[in-house]
């Protein structure tokens, strides 16, 4: 095939997926290597392991919301809305981060009926949460709080923690969907909450469509990231 | 996960036949790590999509784990097709695609072509684990209905289904589906219609939307489903099932350059499905778009170099095109190459043959011309004179430019009598007639034609009533000789050998020829609905 006949999408895909290869071959590799330093009892390096192992997830994280933002730009995404189990989707976000939730000694509760089920993307919920776990850990001090629930004929899914929650600035720009000029002082590029709130929205039912809001409070009085889908 | 499914999953696992399809040897060795670790045992690795086939093709695997992307040669979801067209892995295998995204082919493609899941990367053993589980269990909930389909089975399956729904599952919306399908399939559209109908009284899901769609098609309500395809496709622009049936919808309609529209718009989203690129190189064609229609069969052939989907249809239109832009050697060439893809296969042969007369008429050469089309009818022979109503056409055409009318008006009237019912053939075979300014004769031929079929039947029907069972049924099994994909004769000769048997006594014999015809007419056409009566009444007898 001449080269000009590759295009950028195919490009975007085969790279994001030779990374995600090479993601996966590294976590795995580095988790056998925390396995063995655990069985030896040498526990600073096991902690060691844990940051970069979150810095691995937080990659994975930013390619997921890389190819879809752009794809949602191209009016390509396949968006595929069946019913799942809350459940099931919460339980597999959280294993997918369990290495690195351990490393940090972090506890994780999830408060969801097992009998509820609703319509959704499957991918693009799970990119949600795995983003809003990855700012959770981030600014936690001990524990994260999942919740999922029908509210006021929405799904409203909420990551909760004990941090010092958003600042003012932040939570004042409360309308995320617009998503102006948000500036992270730690690194973040803001691309996490464009993608949420993108994702989001994708999520229809008659004239509804699915939002994302941060608050501070729930639980423990820390940071809430709550996505609420139609 | 409890303890008690782990254990249950572990006995599984233990017994199930595996393969890991991986052109990454490190991945290979991971994933074949996690399996073993949550009990697998038997586990096979395949590194290419040609490795694979070899293995699929030896051993009947319950489980296969599948990369997408495998390097050159066929894809992860080439392969599923492959492997689920030949029949190499049975209805109750799971298929799980491995892949860095989701595509368009693997969650909006039709039913028999997805897979069981995908997972996204980066995996882990417990993720591996959980949805290993899920699926088995899914799977074994759904056997008895996969089962009952088949083995075309129906009827049984609806009654599976409704098993299934009153004990209110969680995949309940799964089991609706697959009711709805098969209830399109055997034409009992007014329960489709209910179906979908209570489904999107609660929201708008595009498959219920869909089916509503496809009843008011099966319906010829052609207006009503166009409406509702095109609104399913504006609130899901990616949702190609809705794309491929407004195609359809719009080609009954007569309106093929509306169709060629949707359909580029279709292979902008996704531009590797080989079925859609081929439809719109047709759909071009036959709108005069020549420039689309090469690009299109082009590509259509250089993405379905290692699809089950490969088709010599596609090179005869790529050399049609190119003989209509006055490049016969660039026509020949395609078809020379098509005959290497191809060899031992009449089907295609004939195909290209016909083609390639036609490409040499239009450069004069009428010995060669002659001569192709010989070798054509020598293939039409071989294949028994049952030729595709489309083949049938195609080749009468190339007889008309050989100035061979005879010959022409002889294929299309067996067309004629083998769908003597159906007012879409009559009109295209109408059509052909008029193009060749014969529109006279046509008419003539296909009045002729299918008046001779409804005397024939008729004339069965009244022996039959006289008593005289023998001469009716010599008399319809000499017609059904002569057309032999008449659903007509053949449902007349059925209910003539019940009333045989019932009179005379049954045999196995006579229970076999009502099966094959009952069979036959399912294959044929699934919602005829003499068929769906005889069927019973065979049960009955």
């Amino acid at each position: 095939m001449p080269q000009d006949e590759i295009s950028f999408t195919d490009f975007i895909a085969s790279s994001i997926h030779d990374m995600k290869n090479s993601l996966m071959m590294q976590v795995h590799a580095l988790e056998s290597v925390a396995t063995e330093c655990r069985q030896k009892g040498d526990l600073e390096t096991v902690q060691r392991l844990g940051g970069v192992l979150y810095e691995a997830s937080r990659m994975n994280s930013s390619l997921i919301q890389l190819l879809g933002i752009y794809k949602f730009d191209k009016a390509i995404y396949p968006m595929d809305v069946v019913e799942h189990s809350l459940a099931d989707v919460i339980a597999e976000a959280v294993m997918q981060n369990t290495s690195n939730l351990n490393f940090k000694g972090l506890k994780i509760t999830t408060e969801c009926d097992p009998d509820l089920y609703w319509y959704f993307d499957r991918d693009l919920v799970s990119g949600m949460l795995l983003n809003a776990l990855n700012n959770a850990y981030n600014y936690t001090k001990s524990r994260i709080h999942i919740v999922a629930k029908q509210a006021d004929g929405m799904l409203e899914l909420r990551v909760e923690d004990d941090g010092r929650g958003y600042p003012a600035s932040m939570l004042s720009n409360n309308s995320m969907g617009a998503n102006k000029g948000i500036h992270f002082s730690k690194g973040s590029t803001g691309l996490g909450f464009h993608f949420v709130s993108r994702a989001a929205r994708m999520h229809k039912n008659g004239g509804t469509c699915g939002s994302l809001a941060i608050e501070n409070g729930g639980q423990w009085g820390g940071g809430c990231f709550i996505v609420r889908l139609p | 996960m409890s303890q008690d499914k782990e254990q249950t999953l572990i006995a599984q696992l233990k017994k199930a036949n595996i393969l890991i399809i991986d052109d990454f040897q490190g991945m290979r060795t991971m994933l074949r790590n996690m399996v073993k670790d949550v009990g697998g045992v038997k586990i096979d690795t395949a590194a290419s999509g040609k490795e694979a086939i070899s293995q699929l093709k030896q051993l009947n695997y319950d489980i296969v784990i599948c990369d997408y992307n495998l390097g050159p040669g066929p894809n992860g979801q080439q392969l599923l097709e492959e492997a689920r067209l030949n029949n190499y892995i049975g209805a109750a295998a799971v298929w799980i695609m491995v892949t860095a995204e989701k595509t368009t082919d693997m969650v909006m493609g039709a039913a028999e072509v997805k897979p069981d899941d995908y997972i996204l990367k980066p995996i882990n053993q417990d993720m591996l684990q959980t949805r290993l589980e899920k699926l088995l269990l899914r799977k074994k909930s759904l056997g008895g209905i996969e089962a009952a389909l088949k083995a075309k089975n129906y009827v049984g399956a609806i009654e599976q289904c409704d098993l299934k729904i009153r004990e209110k599952p969680a995949n309940l919306q799964e089991i609706l589906r697959i009711k709805s399908d098969v209830l399109l399939t055997i034409g009992r559209f007014e329960e489709a219609a209910t179906l979908f109908e209570s489904v999107l009284a609660v929201r708008s899901v595009p498959w219920a939307k869909t089916g509503l769609g496809k009843v008011k098609f099966h319906t010829k309500d052609y207006e009503a489903a166009k409406r509702i395809f095109s609104e399913v496709l504006a609130d899901n622009r990616i949702f190609m099932e809705a794309s491929d049936w407004l195609v359809k919808t719009l080609d009954a309609m007569g309106d093929t350059v509306q169709a060629q529209k949707v359909l580029q718009d279709a292979v902008g989203l996704s531009p590797n499905s080989a079925v859609r690129q081929k439809a719109l190189g047709e759909t071009a064609y036959k709108n005069g778009d020549l420039d689309l229609a090469q690009t299109a069969f082009e590509h259509t052939i250089r993405i379905s170099e290692f699809s089950p989907h490969k088709s010599a249809a596609v090179f005869a239109g790529l050399a049609k095109v190119f003989s209509e832009k006055n490049s016969p050697v660039e026509a020949l060439n395609v078809l020379k190459h098509g005959k290497r893809e191809f060899k031992d296969s009449p089907g295609a042969e004939l195909e290209t043959a016909i083609a390639e007369s036609m490409v040499y008429e239009k450069m004069g050469q009428q010995d060669k011309a002659q001569e192709a089309m010989a070798q054509a009818q020598k293939l039409k022979g071989d294949l028994g004179g049952a030729l595709s109503p489309g083949m049938a056409m195609e080749m009468a055409k190339a007889l008309f430019r050989l100035g061979d009318k005879e010959a022409a008006a002889a294929l299309l009237r067996d067309v004629v009598k083998n769908n003597h019912d159906s007012a879409g053939i009559s009109a295209q075979v109408q059509a052909l007639f008029e193009s060749e300014q014969l529109g006279d004769e046509g008419r003539a031929l296909i009045q002729a034609s299918r008046q001779e079929v409804i005397n024939i039947n008729n004339q069965g029907v009244a022996l039959g009533r006289e008593g005289k069972l023998d001469e009716a049924i010599a008399l319809l099994r000499q017609a059904l000789q002569e057309m032999p994909g008449s659903e007509t004769v053949m449902m007349n000769l059925c209910g003539l050998l019940i009333v045989q048997v019932k009179k005379c006594g049954r045999s196995d014999e006579r229970l076999a020829g009502i099966r094959e015809l009952v069979y036959r007419v399912q294959v044929l056409n699934p919602a005829n609905k003499k068929q769906h009566e005889y069927a019973a009444a065979l049960n009955a007898l």
